[in-house]
């Protein structure tokens, strides 16, 4: 369950000085803390990934990967993504607007609300569609009278990825356009723009790098979902499987060199995640 | 372009912001909007621009009722408090922007744009800084910069807020002189919102004196400084001393001194305050009169040509504030702790029933 990260953890450099580092000793301690768990919990790991992908050799590995359902759960999960992260992305920024630019009563409960989904379990995320849409759900009679499917189909997987990554933009805009004011939209109107060219000109450049911060967490988090994506997808292979799915239908069948070749793929897609990130931390640090 | 602000009212929530509003601004002019912070004043502003929607009332320009007309259109030039540049633009792009988001019909050429950027950033005296970014302006340069970008859309009106509060005293007096010059090339209507009672009377053609939602009084500075028609004013405007006494039959009774109040011929024996200025207190060593008040110097500050005397008076024990020139001040020679005679040379009398302060 991913919380909210705060977009920059502003870290003053410390004057190091005498009076305020701690005793050699101390920081050694410290320091081999620090590096024993991160190797511990995040390298070997890492490492193990790929080298239990290429246990059965380089050829194993691309055969994985290249499997027809392999290369369908690849496919399924970034086109999830291609539709999540767009609708996140205005989604985020339409509330954001609104809760920073007015005032109005209930806007605590609407904060609240966009929170949802980070305080409610990906599973219980995943029921909720099935008790609505399912086949004995809320709205399951009429959409089998009416021939839609949405449980056990990719329109089920994209509305539960849906909920699950709903406050990733939302929650990094939020702050930001608050803090921010709206003095230079206000600046702006008395310019003689309107209010479109005022978002395009003014709003957006101002929260652009916030906004690419949140679309690549909610990138990372609609590729990576499992828990709710399992509950309504069905598993059917090359047609409703997404590649965390898949990964586990193969290691169930102890098909361990495939199972970790795609999840390795799936950490390649973290890692350049995380760089993306990072540089946009960078970034936002230098426009200061 | 005037401007004519008829019977505006403005609550937030309980808060009445703005209560029942009359001013006409004549074409041309320079109106200041004085008041302490929450009387209303910035509000006031930002009706006029449309930033902000009054519950009543009716604001026009000229002939042309704009109450409802949206901001963009009202073509008004708004300076704001913290000068709102565009960040992540350029000082050039800044002044562009008002012509740069005209729709394409009215757009001028990229070449007028440029020329006519170039002319407001020199009148500015900022052609240098036309690829500078507004973090890399010191704040005088940023305000500049503001004022050049409002001024690009050629507005028939321009709303300053807080035009040089977040400046040091010394660019603040140079940029209050430069935005007088200013308006008296453009001739444009302007209005602007401080708190600072010197800058108002400084700057301003008139000053609108504004407290807790209504207006005070208007007027010239000289007439709101010399003729406040408050306790209120009289307190704004400067340091005020306070002699609290009765009236009687045009006479202001304290202890045993006396002070003639002729429009209070009427008065019988009402409480009243009289209210001095600090420099309209006279100061003598010796008691030549039966109306001066005794009292003893307790601090003596210099600045510059005036000497600041602050004072207490035997009878009552309350602190006089007076000031004198520094010529008079060495003629009488005057030390701490020495025992002196007061008198106020000019006073205004106010009955507390109708005021309070």
């Amino acid at each position: 369950m991913a919380g909210y990260i705060p977009m920059q953890q502003t870290n003053p450099p410390l004057e190091s000085s005498r009076s305020t580092t701690e005793p050699r000793l101390v920081r050694f301690f410290l320091i081999a803390i620090v590096i024993v768990f991160l190797s511990l919990f995040l390298v070997l790991p890492l490492i193990a990934i790929f080298v239990k992908a290429f246990d059965k050799g380089i050829d194993v590995y691309f055969a994985s990967i290249r499997h027809p359902d392999a290369l369908a759960a690849i496919k399924l999960t970034l086109i999830v993504a291609l539709i999540i992260v767009p609708l996140n992305a205005i989604f985020g920024i339409a509330a954001a607007w609104l809760v920073s630019k007015f005032d109005f009563k209930g806007k605590n409960i609407l904060i609240t609300i966009i929170d949802l989904p980070f305080a409610v379990s990906p599973v219980i995320a995943g029921l909720v569609f099935v008790l609505l849409f399912g086949t004995h759900g809320f709205l399951g009679p009429w959409l089998f009278e009416h021939d839609i499917k949405i449980i056990f189909a990719v329109p089920g997987i994209v509305l539960a990825t849906l909920f699950v990554t709903l406050p990733f933009v939302a929650r990094e805009l939020i702050p930001l356009m608050q803090a921010q004011g709206s003095a230079e939209e206000e600046a702006s109107f008395t310019l003689g723009a309107n209010g479109w060219k005022t978002f395009l000109f003014v709003t957006l450049p101002k929260i652009k790098w916030g906004l690419l911060y949140g679309v690549i967490l909610c990138n990372a988090r609609s590729i990576g979902e499992f828990g709710a994506v399992s509950v309504v997808s069905g598993h059917i292979r090359g047609l409703t499987n997404t590649m965390p799915l898949h990964i586990e239908i193969l290691y169930n069948e102890y098909q361990f060199s495939a199972a970790f070749a795609v999840a390795s793929l799936m950490s390649i897609l973290a890692i350049v995640t995380l760089v993306v990130k990072n540089f946009i931390e960078w970034k936002t640090k230098t426009n200061k | 372009m005037s401007i004519k602000i008829q019977n505006i009212s403005k609550s937030f929530g309980s808060f009445k912001a703005l209560d029942d509003i009359h001013i006409h601004i004549k074409t041309g002019e320079l109106v200041a909007l004085l008041g302490p912070s929450g009387s209303g004043k910035t509000t006031l502003l930002r009706i006029i621009a449309g930033l902000e929607a009054a519950d009543q009332g009716s604001i026009l320009f000229g002939n042309e009722d704009i109450t409802h007309i949206r901001t963009k259109e009202r073509k008004v030039g708004f300076v704001f408090q913290h000068y709102a540049l565009f960040r992540h633009m350029s000082v050039f792009d800044n002044v562009a922007y008002g012509l740069k988001v005209r729709p394409r019909k009215s757009r001028p050429s990229k070449k007028e744009i440029e020329e006519r950027v170039y002319e407001l950033l020199r009148l500015v005296k900022l052609e240098a800084y036309a690829n500078r970014y507004p973090t890399q302006l010191s704040g005088g340069q940023r305000q500049r910069v503001a004022l050049a970008r409002a001024l690009a859309v050629e507005p028939k009106v321009l709303l300053l807020d807080e035009p040089f509060g977040a400046l040091d005293a010394k660019v603040r007096k140079d940029l209050r002189r430069w935005l007088r010059r200013l308006h008296d090339n453009f001739q444009i209507t302007s209005i602007f919102v401080t708190h600072d009672q010197e800058e108002a009377l400084d700057v301003a053609d008139r000053v609108v004196i504004m407290n807790e939602g209504r207006i005070e009084q208007i007027g010239s500075p000289e007439e709101v400084y010399d003729h406040p028609n408050s306790p209120f004013v009289y307190d704004f405007l400067g340091n005020v001393n306070l002699f609290r006494g009765r009236l009687h039959k045009g006479k202001l009774h304290q202890g045993n001194f006396q002070i003639d109040a002729p429009e209070f011929s009427d008065a019988e024996n009402k409480t009243a305050i009289g209210y001095v200025r600090p420099h309209d207190i006279s100061i003598e060593k010796e008691e030549n009169s039966k109306d001066g008040v005794s009292a003893v110097i307790k601090h003596i500050h210099v600045v510059g040509p005036i000497v600041h005397l602050e004072l207490k008076r035997n009878d009552t024990e309350e602190y006089l504030e007076a000031e004198l020139t520094k010529d008079l001040y060495n003629n009488l020679q005057l030390k701490t702790g020495e025992k002196v005679f007061v008198k106020p040379k000019q006073l205004r009398v106010f009955i507390p029933e109708d005021y309070t302060i």
